[in-house]
């Protein structure tokens, strides 16, 4: 993370409020109905699980930085809050964002590399009842890469810094004298949060406070990192103790919670942190793990197949 | 202050290109739908031009420089700078226009120069719209014989140089490539810091960095000696690099290879040891000293009398801005708290600071000279052919 956050073009341009977001996708929605209709996609978030994925199987077979990945995701939704998902070819704008981010976050990859890897990846189909030929979802001219990182630099005005919460952790990990489990766990959270809006929604620090108090109060028995599924934490968070402990963290003096978690309380009193903030962020955390339950990798990958088969048949 | 130049020296050729910002109706070309072309075609036809392009000022390593301004208000020039294609990132962006669009966009500093727009053109290569600099740079200054400067014109340079290189390093930037002829002045006189195509973020410690940066004879120690992480002292030893060369008008120490570098530092302010710089045996490049060679570290009193002009004081601060351990080097922060700005002579007002002959008027003729200089310093730009 470079510059300062407080006047940087995150905040001052790709910050929303929970209306304007809403506003922004209802106009998109609007300009084309019809191919909503047409083409039916699963919930947002799903969707962006899916992303994830997929661009965790691109960062892994060329074992990138987890901030590039981090960065990438907050481009991808920067980017559909300009275009209609349904108008482009997600694996493409997929993969130049993880091409772009990579950059940015000075591991850069080489052009060529990333799409051999992505077509690799997302082979396509050759579906001949439809289409007569097969499908490339990334194709082999690495120009359209090129092309399309324009484009993706156009649409976020060429504002490229992404400040993302995982410095914050690590400079308030001995302030809060955290565990190492604590800043494993909040590090998981934070990975989370990119599945939701709440990087277009809330400054950085709100959501590296927002994971130590999940990692401080619901502590879950296995810190282990979740596969395709929600993780365990979704369970602790449903349980109910630590939703009660969060609402005591708004009201001044709480007592009753054991004293690890008294000392994050006075310490977040005293900081200036927006409270109210951090729990909607953490409901909206637990409303991600509810909808988690849902996805389907398959579903996701043929809704998907579908958009993109559409526009290769409009050529 | 900005002049509307004679029209016959704008032959007002429309710029081919296509602005980036306010494209929100044009399809994307992130949709597979139309031909590359197609797309293009229909962005340039949706979207309303800005800028109009104008004579070429320049040429650097990796972009060239035209002058331009507001289609709206042509008494408004501006620079606009496309970056040239790299052969190695081949149809994608370089990382020298990536850096520069990353930090230029957050970065608003006086001492900076600011970025207004960019856009990208037909050929698919990225055009930065720069705030327009048009009274060259230090370097110029440095080398026209015909420009008398003293003490308080240097402290005025000085000053909003380090001033602009506090800021990079406030916000976690370094520069990596500071340099007379990467400070640029502008109409009023105010020195801005520019190119920052090999500028990074050094927030993240424990990440290596290449030492392949800062061209070579405004390059610290701890480079030479292959240091990956590194910090804002790199910056600071360039400024004093900086600082010497406008007392002496002439580059301090101007070795022919690295290794070279190494030696004219060696010889200029002392041998790095172990005593005065614990740890520097340890850099990857590090070679010891031929003991009967070793030279004592040089105190205050090789400064005073080196550079009679700075002062006293003057010569403290240039002599806190080369300690050979980066750990000893003076912070920007330190640098801006130093008496010497307070001391006699004042810094001269930028209004009055020299210029170079002929202001605007003979921009063209300077050019000219600028663009043949691109060749003459062979080692020049070695930082630029290594990536990241
Ligand atoms: N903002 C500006 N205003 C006026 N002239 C400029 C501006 N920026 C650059 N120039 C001119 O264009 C030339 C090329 O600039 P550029 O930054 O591409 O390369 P450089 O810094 O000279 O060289 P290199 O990038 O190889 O170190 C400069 O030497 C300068 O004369």
């Amino acid at each position: 993370m470079a510059a300062n956050y407080w006047v940087s073009t995150q905040r001052r341009h790709w910050l929303f409020s929970r209306e304007g977001l809403v506003d922004v996708r209802e106009k998109l929605r609007e300009k084309d109905k019809l191919s909503h209709t047409q083409f039916p996609l699963p919930d947002q978030r799903l969707l962006n699980i899916y992303f994830n994925q997929q661009l965790t199987k691109l960062g892994k077979r060329m074992s990138t930085r987890q901030q590039a990945l981090a960065t990438a995701q907050v481009y991808i939704k920067r980017f559909y809050t300009k275009n209609e998902i349904r108008h482009t070819n997600p694996y493409l704008v997929l993969s130049t964002a993880f091409y772009l981010a990579c950059k940015m976050e000075e591991c850069p990859q080489h052009i060529r590399f990333v799409v051999g890897e992505a077509r690799g990846l997302w082979p396509g189909k050759s579906d001949v009842r439809i289409t007569k030929r097969p499908v490339d979802f990334i194709t082999s001219d690495v120009a359209k890469l090129g092309e399309c990182e324009f484009a993706l630099i156009s649409e976020m005005n060429s504002q490229l810094i992404v400040h993302h919460p995982y410095r914050t952790l690590s400079e308030l990990q001995p302030e809060l004298s955290l565990t190492s489990d604590e800043v494993a766990l909040a590090w998981s959270v934070i990975n989370d949060h990119y599945l939701t809006d709440l990087p277009l929604l809330y400054p950085p620090h709100v959501i590296a406070v927002m994971a130590i108090i999940i990692a401080v109060v619901f502590k879950p028995s296995q810190t282990s990192f979740h596969g395709s599924g929600p993780p365990p934490l979704a369970g602790a968070m449903r349980d109910g103790a630590g939703m009660n402990i969060l609402a005591a963290l708004g009201e001044k003096g709480a007592s009753g919670p054991p004293p690890r978690i008294q000392k994050l309380v006075g310490w977040i009193a005293e900081s200036e942190v927006d409270i109210k903030a951090v729990i909607e962020c953490t409901q909206e955390l637990v409303s991600l793990y509810e909808v988690w339950e849902q996805y389907s990798e398959k579903t996701c990958k043929e809704l998907i197949g579908r958009v993109v088969k559409s526009k290769n048949l409009d050529k | 202050m900005a002049v509307s130049p004679p029209s016959t020296m704008l032959s007002t050729i429309q710029s081919r290109d296509i602005p980036f910002q306010g494209s929100a109706n044009a399809r994307s070309p992130l949709t597979m739908t139309h031909a590359d072309r197609e797309l293009t075609e229909q962005l340039n036809d949706d979207v309303r031009r800005k800028y109009v392009k104008d004579k070429k000022l320049g040429e650097g390593t990796y972009a060239v420089v035209s002058l331009g301004y507001l289609k709206t208000d042509p008494s408004v020039f501006v620079a606009i700078k496309k970056i040239k294609v790299n052969a190695e990132y081949k149809d994608g962006l370089t990382m020298d226009a990536i850096r520069e669009v990353k930090y230029l966009q957050e970065l608003s500093h006086p001492n900076i120069i600011a970025l207004h727009d960019v856009f990208s053109s037909k050929d698919q290569t990225l055009n930065l719209v720069l705030e327009y600099l048009p009274r060259g740079d230090l370097e110029m200054l440095i080398k026209d014989g015909n420009i008398q400067y003293g003490a308080a014109d240097v402290k005025a340079w000085m000053g909003m140089l380090a001033r602009g290189v506090w800021f990079c390093h406030e916000n976690f930037v370094l520069h990596r490539d500071i340099k007379p002829n990467n400070l640029l002045i502008a109409s009023d006189g105010e020195v801005k810091l520019a190119d920052f195509g090999l500028a990074r973020s050094f927030a993240d410690p424990y990440l290596n960095m290449t030492h392949q940066v800062i061209t070579r004879w405004y390059r610290p120690p701890e480079l030479l000696y292959g240091a990956r992480q590194y910090s804002g002292a790199v910056d600071v030893w360039s400024m004093g690099m900086v600082f010497a060369e406008l007392l002496i008008r002439v580059p301090f120490v101007a070795g022919n290879s690295d290794l070279d570098q190494i030696s004219k530092i060696c010889e200029a302010f002392g041998t790095p040891t172990d005593d005065n710089w614990p740890g520097v045996s340890k850099l990857p490049n590090y070679f010891p000293p031929d003991r009967a060679h070793i030279i004592p570290l040089q105190g205050r009193d090789f400064f005073v009398r080196q550079f009679p002009t700075a002062g006293p004081v003057g010569a403290d601060l240039l002599m806190s801005m080369c300690a050979l351990d980066p750990r000893k080097r003076s912070t920007a922060r330190q640098i801006l708290s130093h008496s010497w700005w307070s001391t006699e002579p004042k810094p001269t007002k930028k209004e009055d600071l020299p210029k170079k002959a002929g202001g605007t008027k003979k921009m063209g003729d300077d050019m000219g000279r600028r663009v043949g200089q691109v060749d003459d310093g062979l080692f020049k730009n070695a930082a630029r052919q290594l990536h990241f």
